[in-house]
């Protein structure tokens, strides 16, 4: 881009910041420069500050949430530390994570007009711009509705209407998509792209990155509170993929078997960026044939039988239409498909909080309106997305003697003998003593697996979004330790719309829409049917975005690719 | 899809389309009649009227209100409880088949009575205003917009908080019972709850601030609204029907024989 040289939107310099109550600091000795009109990735692991910077850049930190804050930060002219929070909503406007919250009225257009009315913009010109973006968001056939009536992907849009209604230069999105399905998240994506395309400056922070490699003009790489890098995305991977892989950052497939690659000496091009880069640089690879299938167990004991189920809510609402299904030991199932297609009611039915309102479901050799609760709580474990909600003691090693004494165990060395082993084996000994609800994302998301396992008699462990809000690396840990459930004959269900973590890690997906089962089956067959894949909101992973164009240049790729492991193992 | 007993229901009642202070000024006449009322007869007249309200002109659906009745209820029951243990009785009489002291059960109805109403005609105009025209009505008789939005955000509140209720009342049921003493395990789910739901009450009352200032709220002692606020006719006829009613009510229950 030749534009002439001026004054940037957004400059950090010399930045360090401590949290109000911490002494290391957040973020450390830090200088950036964020361009008018530019769009900018913001990476780095779990921890290394992002949300930090997002909050610095409206000035939320360090006015409200306080902490202390050296050097100069100024956006669109206005130092962040002495122009107030409000006057700063016309610089910088930031979508959260879970925009439900940041809603301050009860319909659609009635929520994109609050911000310019807080700031005196005249009633007609409000309408106007209402008008505007609700086209640009594609919610005007819904601008009446209630904001609580809409679904995820809705509610995100409106969150984006919301604050592009206000016109800031600069907008801030942290991880808009963490908690929609794959479909409503490529839409979403789409809309980001177009507020570049429309001249705002978009800082991002997602681990979804495929469809913006190529076209971010700035990455800002963050590890402990520094910035270790700041360019193009293709300099920046070029110059500290290697980094990047270590720290577990999020990285496309393409990019990451590049980087490997490159990492043993076996390729000197480029790192694609791009899954068309990807195939471009791969097109003269020669892969060996098709690995051995794995063994499947031989005919497995049936755990859940589930016949024609029916779920109605007290509202009417049907949503589940007949599901059929099994559940055999020992495998790993995930359930995947749109948001609002009855997962959850799904697994809440598995751990008997809800009866089936028709139809037959046995567990364990028991039909499920038979079960209470708490009995079936020893068979069937379930880590509820939020942890929190499940914690119940004041240090981690009491949450996890409270799971024995719910079964019955109170030997105190029993006890403490177990409660020991299971903090090492998760790997959480050090924070024994914290509160449950002071410990780290990732290790809170552990602790919740840890406080279901412990008894020792569950049978079936359901995890609702196990890679949600965790980078890379957390997240290897969490499939570790599944995989090791599982060679214990421990079976797995997952709830998820992370399709690398279905095509990667499991051995069967059942696929929800509209409360009905349309899929049963691997996750090869799945995604081998276009068809399947758009019904259920679902997407392709890269990596098989990259092997279906392989295929296309007619380089012959064995089935059965399904992780970047799977990829660098096959090339001769 | 949860469900929640306490919102703005869209469904275009009568009621829904009176002006959002006229129902406010409503309910207050509500609460300032039942406290002059000194009988329990005219109490019942008067829930009798709210009920009236909510069922034919609100049309809350009894699904809503079953929903919401735990809420409703709990209060009043309670204090009726209180009260018919604790007020001294001369008098015992027999009901349903529980010998109990008549004071004790007249003050007991009284202040179960006068609860209800008052609990019930606020759930009447929660459900039935969206706050925001009650914000705009506020600011456009001089409130400033700052405190007229406090009212708007204790509404919003409410949802929140059943909603987290009800996750951790499901998040707990599937961890077992860990005490031989089921009295204990109960105090200690709930010393649990209470502590869960307001710390992610308060997390999330905190994000909402952020994100409303981080909107605007407040950069300026005013603000400008694209819809205005309009008193309605309707609303008026009713107040003033409701006035006559709540007079009439007071001096008829005076020329009561004593029960």
């Amino acid at each position: 881009m030749n534009q002439p040289k001026q004054e940037p939107l957004v400059r950090f310099e010399q930045v360090t910041y401590k949290h109000y109550g911490k002494t290391a600091p957040a973020l450390m000795d830090m200088n950036l420069t964020i361009q008018r009109g530019s769009f900018t990735l913001l990476v780095g692991p779990s921890g290394s500050g992002k949300s930090t910077l997002c909050m610095l850049l409206n000035g939320i930190i360090p006015q409200i949430l306080g902490g202390k804050l050296t050097g100069t930060i100024t956006v669109d002219g206005h130092d962040i530390a002495k122009t107030p929070v409000q006057e700063l909503a016309q610089s910088a406007g930031m979508l959260f994570q879970d925009p439900e919250w940041m809603f301050a009225t009860l319909k659609v257009e009635d929520e994109i007009a609050f911000g310019p009315e807080n700031l005196r913009r005249d009633p007609k010109q409000i309408i106007e711009s209402v008008e505007k973006t609700l086209d640009f968001v594609g919610l005007q056939r819904l601008r009446k509705n209630l904001v609580w009536a809409l679904s995820g992907g809705q509610t995100q849009k409106l969150g984006l209407a919301s604050v592009v209604a206000m016109e800031p230069p600069l907008i801030i999105l942290d991880e808009p998509t963490a908690n929609l399905d794959p479909a409503t998240t490529h839409s979403v994506h789409q809309l980001i792209l177009k507020l570049r395309d429309e001249g705002k400056a978009v800082l991002l922070v997602t681990k979804d990155l495929d469809e913006f490699m190529a076209e971010a003009d700035d990455m800002i790489l963050l590890a402990e509170g520094r910035v270790v890098a700041q360019g193009a995305p293709r300099d920046v991977v070029a110059q500290h993929g290697d980094k990047m892989l270590e720290l577990g950052v999020w990285l496309p497939e393409p990019t990451e078997i590049g980087l490997r690659l490159k990492a043993d000496g076996k390729f000197n091009k480029p790192v694609p960026i791009t899954v068309e880069e990807a195939v471009d640089v791969f097109a003269d690879v020669k892969f060996n044939e098709s690995k051995p299938d794995e063994k499947l167990v031989a005919d497995p004991e049936i755990l859940i039988h589930a016949e024609n189920v029916e779920f109605t809510y007290s509202n009417n609402f049907k949503a589940l239409r007949g599901v059929s299904f099994d559940i055999k030991q020992g495998e790993i199932v995930a359930i995947v498909g749109q948001n609002g297609a009855g997962k959850s009611t799904l697994s809440k039915l598995l751990v008997g909080l809800l009866k089936p309102t028709a139809g037959e479901m046995t567990m364990f050799g028991r039909s499920a309106k038979r079960w209470k609760v708490q009995d079936l709580a020893n068979q069937i474990a379930l880590v509820f997305q939020n942890p929190e909600h499940q914690f119940l003691c004041d240090t981690v090693r009491e949450e996890l003697a409270y799971s024995l004494l719910a079964q019955g165990i109170d030997d105190a060395d029993v006890v403490n003998k177990r409660v020991e082993e299971m903090l090492a084996r998760l790997d959480i000994t050090d924070t024994a003593d914290s509160h449950p609800f002071s410990l780290s994302a990732g290790a809170k998301r552990r602790l919740g697996v840890a406080t279901m396992l412990i008894g020792g008699s569950a049978k079936l462990l359901i995890v609702d979004e196990p890679t949600y809000g965790q980078d890379r690396r957390l997240t290897e840990r969490l499939i570790q330790l599944i995989n090791n459930l599982r060679s214990e004959g421990i079976t797995v269900l997952m709830i998820t719309h992370d399709m690398r973590l279905v095509d990667a890690h499991i051995d069967r997906a059942i696929v929800m829409a509209n409360g009905e089962k349309i899929f049963d089956g691997s996750p090869n067959m799945l995604f081998q049917s276009p068809e399947l894949v758009e019904r259920a909101s679902l997407r392709t992973t890269s990596l098989r975005r990259l092997v279906d164009g392989l295929r296309a240049r007619g380089v012959s790729v064995p089935e059965g690719l399904n992780t970047v492991d799977d990829f660098i193992g096959a090339m001769q | 899809m949860s469900e929640h007993s306490l919102r703005y229901i869209d469904n275009d009642s009568f009621f829904t389309r009176i002006d959002a202070l006229s129902k406010l000024i409503w309910v207050i006449l509500v609460i300032l009649t039942t406290f002059q009322l000194t009988s329990n007869l005219s109490r019942v007249v008067m829930l009798a009227v709210v009920v009236f309200v909510m069922i034919i002109l609100a049309r809350v659906p009894l699904k809503t209100i079953w929903q919401a009745m735990p809420i409703i209820l709990i209060m009043g029951t309670l204090l009726f409880f209180v009260h018919l243990f604790t007020a001294p009785s001369t008098q015992i009489i027999n009901v349903l088949g529980f010998s109990v002291g008549k004071e004790g059960f007249d003050k007991g109805l009284q202040y179960f009575l006068r609860i209800t109403i008052m609990v019930l005609a606020s759930f009447i105009l929660i459900w039935t205003t969206d706050i925001r025209d009650l914000m705009v009505g506020l600011v456009s008789i001089g409130m400033p917009y700052r405190y007229a939005f406090t009212v708007f955000m204790a509404l919003r509140f409410l949802p929140v908080v059943q909603q987290e209720v009800d996750a951790v009342k499901a998040a707990h049921a599937i961890r077992g019972r860990a005490s031989s003493s089921p009295i204990r395990h109960r105090i200690r789910l709930w010393q649990r709850y209470m502590f869960t739901v307001i710390v992610n009450g308060l997390r999330k009352a905190e994000n909402t601030a952020l994100a409303i200032e981080s909107r605007g709220f407040g950069a300026f002692p005013d603000r400008t609204f694209v819809k205005e606020f309009h008193w309605t006719k309707t609303g008026i006829i009713l107040l003033i029907l409701f006035i006559v009613f709540a007079i009439w009510l007071i001096f008829w229950e005076k020329n009561l024989p004593i029960l």
